[in-house]
């Protein structure tokens, strides 16, 4: 058999595969891509400020209160169509440790927008307070359970295209920008959202149902499943 | 733009199923491999000026969508819904690839399956499969020829008559 016999059965092998996604899927998710840019962009300033609001310099001055959901994105910070002035809600990283002299940025912020929806950022490698970050979520609407190294889901699910609700980004420092559309969230869910060293998992699930928690951000052998929103988006 | 767009329709219908097929035979995984194209495809339309001009646009999608690379999709598909019609979306009828040409394909160092797949399914010839990539022509004939060589090694179907036929009645 010489190359072009092996090549031939190799796309021979392949000729049952097709891909079914049709063109305006396509199309909505360059919309949506279009859109994530914006955030990521709108998101960074307004993470911009809102870090800029808690950074803690020990030599000069009180700290502020680790919390820090009091309004500190100064107005005018932000650029159009990102968080409204004292909307961003940044929370500590590990409050209380910062060394003198050093500097401690925001392990997360919360702000407004874009239109409805609320921008979730998180700082990569920066210690989250669950119930911090749980507050601040409830003060823009979104009805959450943190935990940080275990994830809690409930059966059944929240019955809600999850891609509807969450669009997740990665901004340029590595941090993780996700939108959230609390307006699309069915009553009785909460967004639960679990928290490991290396990434960051999140569910849908029915408040109140009795929770199944892991202590792995995914079981083993489970399928890696994209999310329901993809085809949505747009 | 309708016209834009209309050329892009017909460009996405003629050429997803070859790129499909390019970047599951480099990633091994039908499903991953579906996301990073339709991934690609998106960023093909919005720079649709620039990849309608490039010399192979199906390579030119065929290689974001390589690019995005495992970080991405992992990035992808963490935030897991774990909704069971998902799961079902990944695969279909008529998308078995043997696994022992998966298995195979796997085997070979990556730029080696880069190459076969842009040859094999973009049917790319040796220089332009070698602008794509960016690496000399030589360079390419030989990664084409180990890969060849190391698939009629480990491949059962590579070992068969083609000229055999066996019909069933």
């Amino acid at each position: 058999m010489n190359e072009h016999d092996v090549m031939y059965q190799v796309r021979e092998s392949f000729s049952g595969l097709r891909m079914d996604t049709p063109v305006e899927q396509v199309w909505a998710r360059s919309r949506a891509r279009r859109r994530r840019r914006l955030t990521g962009m709108t998101a960074a300033t307004a993470a911009t400020a809102g870090a800029a609001a808690v950074i803690t310099l020990a030599a000069g001055g009180p700290a502020p209160a680790p919390s820090g959901h009091s309004p500190s994105a100064s107005p005018g910070s932000a650029s159009p169509g990102s968080a409204s002035p004292g909307s961003a809600s940044p929370g500590s990283a590990s409050p209380g440790s910062a060394s003198p002299g050093s500097v401690r940025l925001a392990a997360f912020t919360v702000t407004n927008g874009p239109g409805d929806s609320t921008t979730l950022i998180l700082r990569k490698d920066a210690p989250i307070d669950p119930g911090e970050l749980r507050q601040a979520l409830a003060q823009h609407g979104v009805p959450a359970l943190v935990t940080v190294g275990s994830f809690c889901r409930t059966t059944p699910l929240a019955p809600v295209p999850f891609g509807q609700v969450v669009q997740p980004t990665t901004l340029a420092d590595g941090s993780d920008a996700i939108v959230i559309n609390g307006q699309a969230m069915p009553s009785g869910a909460e967004l639960s959202i679990a928290v490991f060293p290396q990434t960051v998992r999140m569910v849908l699930i029915e408040k109140g149902a009795p929770l199944s928690c892991f202590s792995t951000p995914g079981q083993p052998g489970q399928p890696a499943i994209h999310i329901t929103g993809t085809p949505t988006q747009g | 733009m309708g016209h834009e767009q209309d050329e892009f329709a017909d460009f996405y219908r003629a050429s997803r199923d070859s790129c499909l097929r390019a970047v599951t035979a480099v990633v091994g995984d039908r499903g991953r491999a579906e996301e990073q194209v339709a991934e690609a495809f998106a960023r093909a339309w919005t720079s649709w000026g620039k990849v309608r001009r490039h010399p192979a646009p199906r390579a030119w999608v065929v290689r974001t969508a390589l690019n995005l690379g495992v970080s991405w999709w992992r990035r992808r598909s963490r935030e897991v819904p774990l909704a069971e019609h998902d799961a079902a979306a990944v695969a279909g009828p008529g998308d078995a690839v043997d696994p022992a040409l998966i298995a195979a394909l796997r085997r070979l160092p990556a730029r080696q399956r880069e190459v076969l797949a842009l040859r094999i399914f973009l049917d790319l010839d040796t220089e332009t499969t070698a602008k794509v990539i960016g690496i000399a022509p030589g360079t390419v004939m030989a990664h084409l020829s180990r890969a060849v060589a190391a698939l009629r090694r480990d491949l059962p179907i590579a070992n068969q008559d083609t000229n055999a036929t066996e019909v069933t009645r």
